[in-house]
């Protein structure tokens, strides 16, 4: 029982750094129809941003919540200056430049920062061995706490914006019908070089957790947490922002579990292989995920 | 610009030509060019067959697919363990290893056929991912030698090609496996090259570009998707056998059978022109080349290389292969051979027969 | 006074063109009809006034020039589309395809989002009903009802008739005759239906392959032997 709740809880904190990933991927996805291949390579990134403000003698708040507006920044900017215009010569060139950024970030952060010995990251929530509480016997780790409330919160934050402002419904103008949305007046422009900003935004703030967790940083950070943020988007359905949440969440969870509870069969290499294999299935049964909708089709 | 008539004694003389320079370029490079380069050359051409294999696919059918690493590693495997567990001659592996992808290939490709668009490319993904995870597994390293991989996997000793003359050591290694590459880098031209010019490809072709037609046409939509990915992963398989028979290693994180070798896969594609003939060939080289050139790059250079990237002690190719993605996708979106016919065009056009003579068309 | 002055308009996709420069004019409070033949650039025509798509020539908007203008900022000047096939956004709410129309508003648009629930008032029943599971004639009501929602003074209509039961477009006609006459709301409509165009327009152009071929009153319009012969079948 302490078993379960222990695997639920740990899976529950980690799931909401790979829900925020995710959600990132979703906002991409439903505003441009393309998948970010690059959205881990920007969060590793700006956690490197981050990382070099705390180094510059800022506060870790300050600096992270600095290298969330450099992530808006690297993301809208991204949208304007590539994506949108290769956009107009290819559809496929959208991928290949999403690739052609995952390669470039991973090597100029490699080149940039790479050549120090492994970086110091501290976290953001206390994360001494006896930061802990016990509650029906599992051990709830401040660390772990202070992730998932903050991550929770944050998309709590996200979902208000598109459920009641102005701003969110020209998003969700957009990705139900970009032609109409232009009709209307929305400066479509304007709305997609967000939807890049803010994923990336999200993007800088999981890099900044799971550079806390790890304690270092290297231009790998974010390789595995990217990899369970697609999963949970595909699990969720690509276009569903709520989808993502709660596919990242069950993951999270799912690999806990697996992992804890088959430690001989599937012990720490294969876990995320059961993720994937899961996913796999599911898709043969909903093939546009659990809460999407079927008109995706797009790459 | 000059007019030449398709089919006429002008036309066949270029295309003469042109083979002719090709040929003599593939002669050129095993005999006069050093070991390194060889090498070189031969890693090309293995990564040329793959960027096919996987052209076969996206090209033609229009499925993306970023697992091919997976089957690049399934060849290299197979024939890892058959030569080293089973004492097989490595020629033979290249049979099998095609056999054990093919079926692999037709699994995944199966169930994968109700799933579409961006959800596809995610499951390819995932066996991209998964790959290496499994080899690494301790339940398989009894197969596989979990993740240290499978070492001195080569001839004992090379079989005797009269055409080649006598081959020793480490040069004569290198000219084998130039020329074991090149042989198989025709047959997967030949396979591709039949697959699209025949009925079968017209297909495809027309599974590309419109499913409910195709559907209406009676091309059956399952078993052909089935098969092209069971051929795409055959063809991939070949070409991480040459892989490993050059290298004599193979390893779970090894070159081209992590996500890596997927991405470089696409690039090359890509970089050379999705669903040409000679896109792949194009970007192999060009490829292999710029990383080569691009590899060295760093704090010992000097000039404008220098000052652009001399303050890092880390090499600068990789982020220069995503700049150089970023510029072609912008000057050439359907890739260099794309790019290379349309400069060519202002040069010589090449007036197609009246319609209904032939349906092939020419130039490279 | 005219509204609406397009003046040598030329347009079309990429190296087509597809509409090869006409004049056309819309007077405030007039019901203007563009009649054509499929493919004659009628939508094209809507497109390049709505500035979705590079046009040449001069376009002017109550004495504007706005032929080189962003959508976002036709809209806020006054003239709002209805697109052909109704373009609703699918997966949003009735409500919230109204709310999206009026994006481009500052001031309080509850009333008006009472006022066209009033008007029609089968999409107050479903306003909180994705738009996409509406009706085809439901469908034409709420694309019409979140252009109104931006305040136009000039209302596009692409094809609203398009796949609709008759009795359905009559009474979307009736709507619209009715804002005109009561509000000065002025009408730029596309129709293929000749007969139908007719009736309510005030002023007819006829549109062929991207040209005026003719233009006129709507009686004089319906005089003429051969345009009857092409367009109205008798
Ligand atoms: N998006 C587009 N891209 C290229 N050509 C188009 C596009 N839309 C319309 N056309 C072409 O422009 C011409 C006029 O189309 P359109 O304005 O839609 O005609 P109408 O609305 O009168 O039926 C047609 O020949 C059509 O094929
Ligand atoms: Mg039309």
């Amino acid at each position: 029982m302490e078993r379960l709740l222990q695997y639920i809880f740990d899976g529950l904190s980690l799931g909401s750094i790979y829900a925020l990933l995710a959600l990132g991927l979703v906002v991409v996805f439903r505003g441009t129809g393309h998948l970010n291949f690059a959205q881990g390579e920007m969060a590793m990134i700006c956690t490197f941003f981050t990382w070099q403000f705390h180094a510059w003698g800022l506060p870790l708040v300050v600096s992270v919540l600095l290298g969330m507006v450099a992530g808006f920044a690297l993301g809208a900017g991204v949208e304007v200056s590539l994506i949108r215009r290769v956009a107009k010569k290819s559809e496929a060139g959208v991928f290949v430049v999403s690739i052609a950024m995952f390669l470039g970030f991973n090597s100029l952060a490699g080149m940039i920062w790479g050549n120090l010995p492994p970086e110091e990251m501290p976290s953001l929530f206390p994360d001494e061995p006896d930061d802990f509480v016990k509650i029906f016997g599992a051990v709830w780790r401040y660390e772990y706490i202070g992730i998932m409330v903050v991550a929770l919160l944050l998309m709590g934050l996200l979902f208000l914006l598109f459920a009641r402002t102005k701003f969110g419904l020209a998003m969700r103008a957009v990705a139900s019908n970009p032609e109409s949305a232009r009709l209307v007046g929305i400066p479509t422009g304007l709305v997609l070089a967000s939807s890049w900003g803010i994923a990336a935004a999200m993007g800088a703030l999981s890099g900044a957790m799971v550079g806390g967790l790890a304690g270092e940083l290297t231009s790998l950070l974010m390789f595995t947490p990217f990899i369970y943020a697609s999963a949970s988007a595909t699990l969720g359905g690509f276009d569903s922002p709520g989808g993502a949440v709660i596919a990242g969440l069950a993951i999270g969870v799912g690999e806990q579990l697996a992992a804890g509870y088959a430690p001989g069969w599937i012990g720490q290499e294969l876990r995320l292989g059961v993720a994937l294999v899961t996913i796999f299935v599911v898709l043969l049964f909903k093939p546009s995920g659990l809460f999407g909708s079927a008109k995706v089709e797009r790459v | 610009m000059l007019k030449i008539n398709q089919g006429s004694p002008q036309h066949w003389a270029l295309r003469t030509l042109g083979i002719a320079i090709i040929a003599l370029v593939v002669v050129w490079v095993p005999t006069q060019m050093s070991t390194s380069r060889i090498g070189q050359f031969s890693d090309a051409f293995v990564l040329i067959i793959a960027a096919m294999s996987l052209n076969l696919v996206l090209g033609f059918t229009g499925q993306i697919s970023i697992g091919h690493s997976a089957f690049f590693g399934i060849g290299g495997y197979t024939a890892a363990i058959l030569i080293k567990d089973h004492g097989w001659s490595p020629g033979y592996t290249f049979y099998a290893a095609a056999v054990v992808a093919f079926v692999v290939g037709c699994l995944i490709a199966l169930p994968a056929l109700r799933i579409k668009g961006i959800y596809l490319a995610l499951v390819t993904l995932a066996v991209a991912v998964l790959f290496p995870t499994l080899v690494k597994w301790k339940k398989l390293a009894w197969l596989t030698d979990g993740a240290k991989g499978i070492d001195s996997v080569r001839y004992d000793e090379l079989p005797e090609w009269p055409v080649l003359g006598e081959l020793k050591g480490r040069d004569g290694r290198a000219v084998f496996a130039y020329w074991l590459a090149f042989l198989v880098l025709v047959i997967t031209y030949l396979v591709c090259r039949g697959l699209v010019k025949s009925r079968f490809g017209r297909s495809l072709v027309a599974i590309r570009d419109n499913e409910t037609a195709a559907a209406v046409m009676g091309v059956n939509l399952t078993a052909t998707k089935v098969l092209v990915f069971g051929a795409s992963a055959a063809l991939c398989a070949l070409a991480g056998v040459l892989s490993t028979l050059r290298t004599g290693v193979i390893t779970p994180e090894g070159q081209y059978v992590t996500l890596l070798g997927s991405i470089v896969f696409l690039l090359i594609m890509v970089v050379g022109g999705a669903g040409t003939l000679w896109g792949p060939i194009v970007g192999g080289l060009v490829y292999v080349w710029l990383d080569n050139t691009t590899r060295g790059f760093g704090s010992e250079s000097d000039g404008v290389i220098g000052f652009l990237f001399g303050w890092s002690d880390q090499s600068p190719a990789t982020l220069i292969l995503g700049l150089a993605l970023v510029i072609i996708m912008f000057v050439a979106p359907y890739g260099l051979v794309g790019l290379i016919k349309r400069l060519w065009a202002k040069v010589v056009l090449v007036v197609p027969k009246p319609a209904g003579t032939s349906l092939s068309t020419t130039g490279k | 006074m005219s509204l609406l002055s397009i003046t040598g308009l030329a347009a079309g996709y990429g190296p087509l063109e597809v509409l090869h420069g006409f004049d056309l004019e819309v007077n405030q409070g007039e019901i203007v009809v563009i009649l054509g033949a499929n493919g004659a650039g009628k939508t094209t025509t809507m497109r390049a006034v709505s500035g979705m798509i590079p046009r040449r020539g001069r376009v002017e908007f109550d004495g504007q020039d706005i032929s080189t203008a962003s959508p976002d900022s036709i809209v806020r000047l006054g003239i709002a589309q209805v697109p052909q096939g109704r373009g609703t956004f699918a997966d949003l709410t009735v409500e919230d395809n109204m709310m999206a129309g009026a994006y481009v508003r500052r001031d309080d648009v509850q009333a008006d989002l009472e006022r066209w629930f009033e008007v029609f008032p089968r999409l107050r029943e479903r306003r909180t009903q994705r738009a996409g599971s509406l009706s085809g004639g439901e469908q034409q009501m709420l694309a019409i009802a979140r252009a109104l929602m931006s305040r136009p003074r000039l209302l596009l209509c692409d094809e609203p008739s398009l796949g609709l039961a008759p009795l359905i477009t009559q009474e979307l006609f009736g709507v619209l005759q009715k804002l005109n006459a009561e509000e000065g709301l002025s009408i730029l409509l596309v129709e293929q239906n000749a007969n139908l165009a007719l009736k309510v327009a005030h002023r007819v152009y006829l549109l062929e392959t991207g040209n005026v071929v003719s233009t006129g009153s709507a009686a004089e319009l319906a005089a003429d032997d051969s345009i009857r012969k092409a367009y109205l079948g008798s």
